[in-house]
């Protein structure tokens, strides 16, 4: 047995989001607007010892299956991770994270004069022009933003 | 169908040389109508107008634009004096004045005002300044100058000067060059370097030097585009003071310049050009203006009429 098995115990449905750069688990819960108010089982483990990254964090949600969309927006945090689907204990599918060609909602654009962070109803849309970089262009105000710099909304 | 019928003006990116030069030729066609018949192209026709900045000439521009094709123009000229005041969104105010008009002229001191104005309003919106972000009419009418005083665009040698970093004319402006082969130069004091985050997806179009020096291509030089230092950008009134007057264009530098160069700005001007440069025969900035007025009223013809005029 694996020292992560012991540290996170199996879910009999849900989804399993592993292999995410170590540290970065809080802000992947942020982004797919995982949270306890179901009341369903959540955990997580940051910085687990692993042999592919050097620390990896997991996200267990139980009787949550994440949908393409939200899996994709992983990519931008952390494009090693994978995200597995689990239904009566068995594995029924398995995704490598891929990004998509346009991200709503999850980052506020890093320009303060946008219109985006004014007063009006605005949500973000951001454009993925450079999947390797991972270059954004906020569809507003047309700048090329670095993920590393942005906030969430 | 004519392809601006009914379209968005929000960036000078989507328009390539081939919608430039149709509006060029529409422009051309509009100098040359007979008043009667230019009366006839906008009849019955109204352009709504938000400036949420001050603006003089761009706002009384589109307006002498639309009254010369025979239209009529509303709106509002000081946001600060209306029920935007008062708290009003832009999104509503753009919902109401479009149900108003048939065109939609917005000027707003956000980036990307424009952009968001054309997803909710009913009619199409031209933007007049968004922020420091874009104005493609300016752009339309600097390109449109440039071709009628220098006969063409292609193979010229054009320098850029002054306020780079905030000046919204000079990104579209550089988006409008990208359709043509120019040896372009950015000649401004170090910290108003034109922003990269705005420029990264046309550099493999656009080839251009940096530089603080002006003296180095002035010799050279077929355009010379000059920009305001736009004080009310500047975080504060300090980092302002170190750059003011760092260009000033007199009548000594002029003499070095090409017979047939010429000296555009999109005014106002405050000091980088100064008043004895106005009669020299580079001097062509207050023609530009008046181009202004005409390749307003061709795209307004355009965006109007389904099979143009």
């Amino acid at each position: 047995m694996e020292e992560t098995d012991l540290i996170v115990r199996r879910i009999k449905n849900g989804t399993v989001i592993d292999h995410i750069d170590g540290g970065k688990g809080l802000q992947v819960l942020d982004a797919l607007e995982i949270n306890a108010e179901k009341g369903d089982v959540i955990t997580i483990a940051l910085n687990v010892p692993s042999g592919k990254l050097k620390k990896k964090d997991i996200i267990k949600v139980e009787n949550k299956f994440l949908e393409q969309d939200d899996t994709n927006k992983l990519a931008v945090i952390s494009p090693s991770a994978t995200v597995n689907i689990i239904k009566n204990y068995q594995l029924v599918e398995k995704r490598h994270v891929s990004l998509p060609n346009e991200i709503e909602r999850i980052f506020r654009c890093s320009n303060p004069e946008c219109v985006t962070n004014s007063k009006e109803h605005i949500e973000s849309v951001m454009d993925v022009i450079d999947k390797d970089g991972l270059v954004l262009k906020c569809r507003y105000c047309s700048r090329m933003l670095d993920v590393n710099q942005l906030r969430y909304s | 169908m004519n392809e601006f019928y009914k379209k968005n003006i929000i960036s000078v990116r989507n328009l390539d040389k081939q919608k430039l030069e149709l509006i060029f030729d529409a422009t051309d066609k509009i100098i040359d109508m007979s008043q009667d018949k230019r009366r006839e192209i906008a009849r019955g026709k109204t352009l709504g107008y938000l400036f949420f900045e001050p603006s003089t000439r761009t706002r009384l521009s589109f307006e002498s634009a639309i009254a010369l094709l025979g239209g009529t123009s509303l709106g509002i000229a000081d946001a600060t004096s209306s029920s935007i005041h008062k708290g009003e969104t832009l999104g509503d105010t753009v919902k109401v004045i479009s149900s108003y008009c048939d065109v939609l002229v917005l000027r707003h001191s956000l980036d990307g005002s424009s952009r968001f104005a054309a997803e909710i309003s009913n009619k199409p919106v031209i933007n007049a300044g968004s922020g420091t972000e874009e104005h493609p009419t300016q752009t339309i009418q600097d390109l449109y100058t440039i071709k009628k005083e220098k006969k063409k665009i292609d193979g010229l040698k054009i320098g850029i000067a002054g306020d780079l970093k905030y000046g919204r004319t000079v990104y579209s402006l550089l988006y409008g060059l990208r359709n043509y082969d120019v040896d372009l130069h950015l000649i401004s004091p170090e910290s108003l370097r034109i922003r990269s985050d705005s420029t990264y997806d046309i550099k493999k179009e656009l080839s251009y030097t940096e530089s603080s020096n002006i003296d180095e291509y002035i010799e050279d030089l077929d355009v010379l585009y000059v920009t305001r230092i736009q004080k009310e950008r500047f975080p504060d009134e300090e980092e302002y003071a170190k750059v003011k007057g760092s260009y000033v264009i007199g009548s000594d530098m002029v003499k070095k310049m090409k017979d047939d160069a010429i000296i555009l700005h999109p005014l106002p001007r405050i000091d980088e050009i100064s008043a004895d440069v106005d009669n020299t025969k580079q001097a062509k900035y207050f023609e530009q203006a008046e181009y202004g007025k005409y390749t307003r009223a061709a795209l307004l013809g355009l965006i109007l009429n389904e099979n143009g005029f």
